[in-house]
């Protein structure tokens, strides 16, 4: 059986394997999540700039909100891999 | 600096027979931003009337307009040309516009005429070969299809043969994936022959005029195209021609006539009795001295100015930025978000001076900092005017900062330099460069979130600034100031509670206090008392603000951006490099094939791709994740914003003289 063949190296490797798939998903689910976010904003984004050019700024604005949920993500699978 | 421009209201009263002087003077200085006169405003001058235009302003509009449409026949603009040594005097260019304006716009239709007769002639050629296509498997004369009293010809696309139940002469020739099908039928069965190809998938197509085969007539026109062509490229290359020689004359033109179109039209912003005028505005208060000595020196003394007291909260005062001269391209990011409000804080300033920091942060590679260097000097040279220029010098300044910052981090192109990074160590365990240290992410994470706490509680500071200069002494006034104060004692005592607890690299170590009361010990005890303080402060603004308060974490946490997207760069900078140079090159080098030296060639291309995607990636989110962390996480903070731009009437000349 498994349990009985895991070595001290190979626990280890295996704790290293899980790390790296956490930190996978954790930029992975929430790279997804930060652009459904940014599908609808960034549509009406763009409409409302090319109805007005003024409206530019704060369409970028509202558009980059959601990017602070993969940050989020990135940081953790920083943290997660050093 | 750090507000912008004080401004004086001034209010010029006068004569109407002083009114074109005194318009032509204020258009000449280019500083007074007129305020409209609006009839119906009651607040505004009792009896007055809108203006009428100065004498000369049809011709002058007139001659404008035949102006644009010539340069617009040439391709010619002010924008894309550079002002020359020697400007043009104004006497001169009326002269030519009254001497040779008229040859010059006959020249220009007759150009513009024949080029586009010619693009019709062509299109009409090429509309015809389209129509011509199917019937080019047909191979008989065209004109032998048309023409019959007793028969009706069916010409279309079937996509299988058909054949039809009444007497009928039919041809059936492949083209394309489908089949052209003519068929003639007698009149009497014309009817039931329609519904039979209908029924069979039949597409009717109109039959070509002309008294040849198709695939002739094809060719005929396919010449004629080719002709026109050739003539089309002549009358182009006159119109380019014409075009250098008239440009000069012609935005000197655009010029005057513009100027003199404006001037005209200034009255109708002004006030007006009887016989008098009066024109209200702004100017910037340093240059009021030396406008009204003009003003006066024009009118012989016969005009009255005041400058009028005014509100500097309330009214809408334009404005215009006052900065130092390195932070004037800076005005163009702020302006996307929004011009300060008169008597607010300008933050343009700190701006100009973080986002290269915030830049340099993230790029932080010799490399690439020296590539968007070069660049943004590059493209300087086709950008020379506009957002876009502005922006240009915005980049350079923060590439510089990315080459110091590489020089820090020791990093070109995703390669170690001569030296250890100094302080933060980016450097990624990948390839056979692999130091075996790993990069510094958690000392890297802890920096960045001390510089969002140092941000946002500058951020907070200035809003009870701005409260402090921009509202009434009042109790409303006090709730706001103390309100923000609560954001940074919220901010700060969640910290403290934080080094109570935990110990952690950059930070305060206070977790070896002994504990006092549930746990905490003093410090973490300040800290609650203080996160305590500042909530009630917080809700004594505004209850609702309290939903706010998970942001003061989030948004901090936000800045840790600055250290996770420049890692990301790195790793894709340092996989570049190995992919390329030690999966694909170095074993080919070892030992030369040919087969090796196509890989080596592969091997480059893989570099040069992964860097310049890298570089492209780079330069966007270096941009947009630096201003966003102004525009979010600092401007919110304490900037409205929403002030009215500052546009005096006038306009600097750059082709004419008097």
């Amino acid at each position: 059986m498994a349990v009985e063949t895991m070595t001290l190296e190979v626990a280890q490797a295996t704790a290293v394997g899980f790390k790296a798939i956490g930190a996978g998903l954790a930029v992975g689910l929430a790279g997804m999540g930060t652009g459904l976010a940014q599908l609808g904003i960034g549509g009406a984004a763009v409409g409302a700039t090319a109805e007005n050019k003024d409206m530019f700024g704060l369409a970028l604005l509202f558009t980059v909100i959601p990017e602070t949920v993969v940050i989020f993500g990135l940081v953790v699978a920083l943290l997660l891999l050093f | 600096m750090f507000e912008p421009q004080t401004m004086s209201k001034l209010l010029i009263a006068a004569s109407k027979d002083q009114l074109e002087a005194v318009v032509r003077e204020l258009y000449r200085h280019n500083l007074f931003h007129i305020e409209d006169f609006v009839e119906s405003d009651p607040k505004g001058l009792e009896g007055c009337k809108i203006g009428m235009p100065l004498p000369g302003a049809s011709e002058s509009s007139s001659d404008l307009v035949r102006i644009r449409s010539i340069e617009n026949t040439y391709g010619v603009s002010s924008k894309s040309m550079d002002a020359d040594e020697t400007k043009i005097s104004t006497s001169a260019v009326k002269k030519r516009i009254d001497s040779e304006l008229l040859t010059i716009e006959k020249d220009a239709s007759a150009l513009s005429c024949e080029k586009i007769s010619l693009e019709n002639m062509i299109r009409d050629y090429e509309t015809r070969i389209t129509e011509l296509k199917p019937f080019t498997v047909f191979p008989t004369n065209l004109a032998d299809l048309k023409g019959f009293d007793n028969f009706v010809v069916f010409a279309g696309l079937v996509s299988v043969p058909v054949s039809l139940g009444v007497p009928n002469e039919m041809f059936i020739g492949a083209y394309e994936k489908s089949n052209l099908l003519i068929a003639v039928v007698s009149r009497a069965d014309a009817a039931v022959a329609e519904r039979e190809l209908l029924e069979a998938g039949f597409q009717p197509i109109p039959i070509p005029d002309g008294n040849e085969t198709a695939g002739y007539l094809t060719i005929d026109y396919t010449k004629k195209i080719t002709e026109l062509k050739t003539k089309l490229e002549d009358v182009s290359e006159r119109i380019i021609t014409q075009s250098k020689n008239n440009a000069a004359f012609l935005v000197a033109c655009d010029e005057l006539l513009t100027a003199e179109v404006e001037r005209a039209q200034a009255p109708l912003r002004f006030a007006t009795t009887q016989e008098t005028f009066v024109a209200e505005g702004w100017v910037p208060a340093d240059t009021v001295a030396q406008l009204m000595a003009d003003l006066q020196k024009v009118t012989g003394d016969k005009i009255f100015i005041s400058e009028v007291e005014f509100d500097p909260v309330e009214e809408a005062v334009p404005v215009e930025y006052h900065n130092p001269d390195f932070s004037k391209p800076t005005e163009m990011l702020m302006d996307i978000y929004a011009r300060p409000k008169y008597k607010e804080f300008d933050p343009t300033i700190l701006v100009s001076i973080v986002f290269p920091i915030f830049f340099g942060f993230i790029v932080g590679d010799v490399g690439y900092g020296i590539i968007i260097l070069a660049l943004s000097l590059y493209l300087r040279k086709f950008i020379k005017e506009g957002a876009g220029k502005e922006l240009l010098v915005v980049l350079r300044n923060a590439s510089v900062s990315s080459i110091i910052f590489g020089l820090i981090y020791s990093e070109a192109l995703g390669f170690a330099l001569p030296w250890s990074p100094i302080g933060i160590n980016r450097h990624l365990n990948i390839g056979s460069h692999a130091s075996g240290a790993a990069p510094d992410a958690v000392l890297m994470l802890v920096l960045t979130a001390w510089i969002g706490i140092l941000h946002i509680t500058l951020g907070r500071a200035l809003h009870m600034y701005n409260a402090h200069r921009m509202m009434k002494p009042d109790r409303h006034r006090s709730k706001v100031i103390f309100g923000q104060f609560g954001w940074i004692l919220v901010l700060w005592g969640i910290l403290l509670v934080l080094w109570s607890m935990f110990a952690m690299p950059l930070m305060p170590d206070f977790s070896g206090f002994p504990a006092i009361l549930a746990g905490f010990n003093a410090v973490g005890i300040a800290g609650a008392v203080l996160l305590l303080v500042g909530i009630i402060g917080i809700g004594q603004d505004s209850l609702l603000e309290l939903m706010e308060l998970p942001t003061v974490i989030s948004h901090v946490l936000s800045y840790t951006r600055l250290a996770a997207v420049g890692l990301s760069s790195v790793a894709i900078a340092m996989v570049t490099n190995f992919i390329a140079i030690e999966l694909i090159i170095e074993p080919q080098m070892a030992s030369l094939s040919v087969v090796g030296v196509i890989l080596i060639l592969i091997g480059v291309v893989v570099f040069l791709i992964g860097h310049t995607l890298n570089l492209a990636l780079g330069v966007l989110g270096g941009a947009l994740h630096s201003i966003r962390l102004h525009y979010v996480e600092f401007f919110t903070k304490f900037y409205t914003g929403g002030g009215k731009k500052y546009e005096p009437f006038g306009k600097l000349r750059k082709f004419t003289e008097e």
